[in-house]
């Protein structure tokens, strides 16, 4: 109701616009403003149409009369510009640009025929009665026990639009189920053959799994044959679906739409920080879904967002536990737990003392935990994923600096070490969607991997880009060519050894083809985990490389993936976080923290863009906050931090890293060319580039937790 | 009693003594008697004896009803073990059929399923074993005696009652559980 | 309400100071020697002990400790027996007893002694629970 509203108005104020200049006497308007079509099509179009384009003669000799030069708009047809006056029609913009679109009733000197838009008269309404009762003609009648229900497009428009009775007495047809997998749940009957999902998935997912069978009442959208949707990205369809056709199979019958309360917040699960809804009942997340952000994930979020809630649920730690004499673990109060953890910690030397966050860990716990371990006299401390000798100087050789949204600029790409499909889904389908849009070439190197555009696969170790960066491999030419060349690197390497000199080589080729200048910065690091970017911005960088060697106290905040093999075995280890994952089989004591659909977290993703998640359910058990529980601890071991709330954290972070405070905007790297590091002197090894990720589904201990995410991996990541 | 009696006396003599001992041999009364007298003599012997044996034995009713079942036709046995005795001719009406329990220690009448409730009631005249393949399979709970009296864990409470064991956890989340070895 | 009202026999006012007294004491024996069947009809033998009962009773006597008006007290020795009518027919359930005076109001954590006199109040939020 509300848009036939608003066409009529918008309709009887362009005819006041137009009724003074008499000799306008086109009755429809059309608006054909180029920001209003596909923008990255009309961004793209001007510079892939060859300019040496013959010039088409106007059908017919059609003149175009511009009574008011500032009406002049540009439209593109076949990618030949014309210039035509506003209100122009397609049909005549055609015309303009030579090209003859068969019509029969349209004529230049006559009416359209009975092109007089109405949309509120009696007609309008029976015309639209009459297409809903098409629509439902064949659509089930089970709304109450439909998990569209209360948030379906078709129960809306039958509403709004729709008769009260429907005339048809025949069978229903009714469509088999497809099996898409653990996550999409498909009632095919449902379907009203709209073919968003179908569009999705080639556009959009890159997957050409699903497709329209049949014609006519036969039609029927399925996978041509029995197969699984396997797309990080299939869980959106579930979002597209404007009926009840596609839904969450996790989310069946467990809850109504009304029912649940939405909080706006980020997701963790990998660094692209996509904005998410956390939709929750009382105390329990019931599901994810995006919130359009057109820079970070537009609409979409991947599978292993939208699904891994499950996790939350599972495995969770309730209570401060000490590991006794006998090896077992014995919950107590968090009094006996923290006054064990602050003797302990004045018994070591201090530099024995190592801190490692957690990939999930937010700012104000790592500055926290920061502070306390500087208090405590030690300065190993930093976040699992940066490596031992990380580069925190410069903010631009740990970000995505051309950001993600500005990746469709891009023309030509080098992805070095990385796999974005698996490692940051979200900025994969933006590289897709510059790929599909504008043809940009993609070169890899890498372990082979399947990316679902087109790509070069150049080589598998740092040989290859040392070939580049000597200008001696062919790819050379198709990045110095390019106008916006974009390299990105994946975080992986940060473990490597060789990393300095890869980075060299790296910033010899983005000198090579001016990859960075004032308006264009694409030598772009890809971040792998949440907390990654945060933890450099505050400093959080380890003092001497082997800490873990000889560490005889080692405070694990979350930190699961840190490899523990080398600590020493009388080392006493305190692993603070919400799920018995990898990190708890060696601790001493455990603190239960809240996860961060729990607390409110600043989080800084890979492009450098300060996010806050919010609270969406309490905590669980007898779980503190990640920084209340390093501020209680540092009181009781007698080295107290000065902040006693969120705000206090945050102004001392604000000393630290003050982009960090201004949320929701992207902090760019500042612009340095001339400053250059020094030159590395570390060889380039031949060792191949490994998969940082080998696991989609299951990248921390959340998701590992999740049993639709062991699910997916079971099924979906079958070789 | 009288009549009791003169029916036992008159199975004796119908059948003779030997008859009436193996029956009761054949129920375990004899056996018990046997046991009885052996205590008499040992009575460190008493320890060994489950006191439910000897229950039985003082008794009347039980013995009664030994005594009732002779010259009576065994209709049927339920999935307890109880069986359900008739007898038609000299016996009063109204007390033609009857039950024997399967537990001689602890009787009551809760312990008749309901497919044998009718009968033994004089409800209908199709046995238990009739009834049963009336059942419907899918649904029914399994009969269950009264039991009260005999301790809290035996009774029914109602859900949500603090000593009904099939409580809900409410919790929504599952905690982890330290690995009994670590 | 109206059997224990009918249970309740209104004594006549307290004389003296020192005759609320008694009865307060009278009271109290005949609140004490309640609590076995209390246990018993409100299944409290494994959450609660006799003692503990019975110390909960006097605390919420002591807490009128310093009423010396007789007519106060007769009117708080008229709740606390109608109370115990209450209880002891079984005219409450089992979680009201566990709340009122088992848990009490002081919550399941019991007065700690002295050990946080020296915290912050951050740390004594922090012990109490997350949100603060």
């Amino acid at each position: 109701m509300g848009l036939g509203l608003l066409a009529s108005r918008a309709l009887r104020s362009s005819r006041i616009l137009t009724s003074p200049n008499p000799r306008n006497t086109i009755l429809r308007q059309i608006v054909s403003t180029p920001e209003l079509q596909n923008p990255e099509a009309a961004q793209a179009q001007p510079e892939s149409s060859p300019p040496d384009l013959p010039h088409r003669a106007p059908v017919a000799g059609a003149r175009v009369h511009f009574s008011n030069p500032e009406d002049a708009i540009e439209v593109f047809v076949d990618g030949y510009p014309v210039k035509i006056p506003k209100g122009f029609t397609v049909l005549q913009a055609c015309e303009v640009a030579g090209v003859d679109i068969p019509r029969f009733c349209y004529h230049s000197r006559l009416s359209i025929a009975g092109m007089k838009i109405k949309t509120d008269t009696p007609i309008a309404k029976k015309a639209r009665e009459g297409v809903m009762e098409f629509l439902l003609m064949n659509h089930p009648l089970d709304c109450p026990i439909c998990d569209q229900g209360g948030e379906c497009d078709l129960q809306d428009q039958s509403m709004a639009f729709g008769s009260d009775r429907g005339r048809f007495t025949e069978m229903k047809r009714s469509v088999v189920d497809k099996n898409l997998g653990p996550l999409v749940k498909t009632v095919m009957t449902r379907c009203i053959q709209c073919t968003r999902c179908v569009r999705f998935a080639s556009e959009v997912a890159g997957v050409q799994d699903l497709g329209m069978l049949g014609r006519g009442s036969g039609e029927e959208i399925g996978t041509y044959v029995e197969k699984l949707m396997t797309s990080e990205l299939s869980g959106n369809v579930i979002d597209i679906c404007p009926v009840g056709a596609l839904t969450s199979k996790p989310f069946a019958f467990k809850a109504r739409n009304w029912e649940l309360k939405g909080t706006e917040t980020i997701d963790v699960t990998d660094a692209v920080g996509s904005n998410i809804r956390i939709d929750s009942r009382g105390p329990e997340v019931m599901r994810i879904l995006p919130r359009l952000n057109e820079d970070i994930n537009e609409e979409w979020i991947s599978d292993k967002t939208r699904f891994f809630y499950d996790g939350l649920k599972r495995q969770r730690l309730n209570d401060p536990m000490i590991r006794g004499a006998d090896g077992r673990f014995k919950a107590v109060s968090w009094r006996d737990a923290l006054a064990v953890v602050a003797e302990v910690i004045h018994q070591v030397k201090p530099e024995e003392i190592v801190g490692v966050a957690g990939k999930l860990s937010d700012a104000e716990s790592m500055i926290a935990l920061k502070d306390f371990l500087n208090r405590m006299g030690s300065n190993n401390v930093w976040c699992e994923g940066n490596g031992m000798h990380p580069n925190a100087d410069l903010r631009s050789g740990y970000l995505l600096n051309s950001g993600i949204s500005g990746l469709e600029k891009a023309d030509a790409f080098l992805l070095v070490g990385t796999q974005p499909r698996v490692e940051a889904a979200m900025v994969n389908a933006r590289i897709r969607k510059t790929v599909r849009v504008t043809e940009a070439k993609v070169g890899y190197i890498g372990p082979p991997t399947d990316l679902n555009y087109d790509h070069q696969h150049l080589g598998t170790s740092p040989l290859t880009l040392k070939e580049i960066s000597e200008n001696r491999h062919p790819f050379c030419s198709t990045l110095s060519n390019a106008k916006n060349p974009s390299i990105i690197v994946g975080a992986g390497i940060f473990e490597r050894e060789d990393k300095d000199a890869i980075f060299s080589a790296i910033e010899t080729i983005a000198k090579n083809c001016k990859a960075i200048r004032p308006d264009w910065n694409g030598l772009n690091v890809l971040l792998l985990n949440a907390a990654q970017a945060a933890a450099l911005d505050l400093g959080l960088v380890p003092e001497s490389k082997n800490c873990i060697e000889s560490a005889k106290f080692l405070y694990l905040m979350g930190a699961d993936d840190v490899s523990l093999e080398k600590l020493p075995s009388d080392a006493f280890v305190v692993y603070q976080g919400h799920h018995g994952d990898r990190g708890v089989y060696r601790a001493n004591v455990i603190f239960p923290a809240s996860a961060f659909t729990e607390k409110e977290g600043t989080y800084e993703n890979t492009e450098g863009c300060a996010q806050q998640t919010l609270p969406a359910v309490p905590t669980v058990g007898d779980a503190r906050e990640d920084w209340k529980i390093i501020r209680a601890l540092s009181e009781v071991a007698g080295a107290r931090l000065p902040y006693d709330t969120v705000s206090g954290v945050r102004s001392r972070m604000r000393a630290v890293a003050p982009n960090l405070l201004r949320v929701d905007e992207r902090e760019a790297a500042t612009f340095s060319p001339s400053l250059s590091k020094p030159e590395s002197r570390q060889e380039i090894s031949s060792e191949p580039f490994g998969n940082a990720v080998e696991n989609f589904y299951m990248t921390d201990a959340i998701t590992r937790a999740s049993k639709i995410m062991a699910q997916c991996s079971a099924m979906l990541l079958k070789k | 009693m009288a009549s009791v009696v003169k029916n036992a006396l008159k199975a004796i003599r119908e059948r003779g003594i030997g008859s009436f001992v193996r029956e009761l041999r054949d129920e375990g009364y004899l056996y018990v008697h046997l046991l009885r007298a052996l205590i008499l003599l040992f009575p460190a012997l008493e320890c060994l004896i489950d006191k439910e044996t000897l229950k039985c034995l003082f008794d009347g009713n039980l013995l009664q009803t030994k005594i009732h079942n002779i010259g009576a036709t065994l209709v049927g046995v339920d999935k307890f073990g109880n069986k359900y005795y008739q007898k038609l001719g000299d016996t009063q009406y109204g007390r033609h059929r009857w039950v024997e329990y399967a537990s001689k220690g602890r009787y009551n009448a809760s312990q008749v399923p309901p497919e044998w409730h009718g009968w033994l009631h004089f409800i209908t005249d199709h046995t238990g074993d009739e009834l049963l393949m009336l059942k419907p399979k899918r649904y029914g709970a399994e009969h269950k005696e009264n039991l009260s009296g005999e301790g809290d864990e035996y009774i029914y409470h109602s859900k949500g009652h603090s000593l009904n064991p099939g409580q809900r956890d409410w919790t929504r989340y599952r905690p982890w559980e330290p690995a009994t070895k670590a | 309400m109206s059997f224990t009202l009918r249970s309740v026999k209104v004594a006549p006012n307290s004389a003296s100071l020192e005759e609320a007294r008694t009865r307060v004491f009278d009271f109290f024996r005949s609140a004490c020697r309640s609590i076995p069947t209390v246990i018993d009809i409100y299944n409290l033998d494994d959450v609660v002990s006799p003692s503990q009962l019975r110390s909960s009773i006097a605390s919420q006597i002591r807490k009128n400790s310093h009423i010396t008006n007789p007519k106060v007290i007769d009117m708080l020795l008229f709740k606390g027996i109608e109370e115990l009518n209450n209880v002891a027919e079984h005219a409450k359930q089992r979680h009201h007893i566990i709340g009122q005076y088992v848990v009490g109001t002081g919550g399941l954590v019991q007065d700690l002694g002295t050990k946080d006199q020296a915290n912050s109040n951050f740390l004594k939020n922090f012990y109490e629970g997350n949100y603060f």
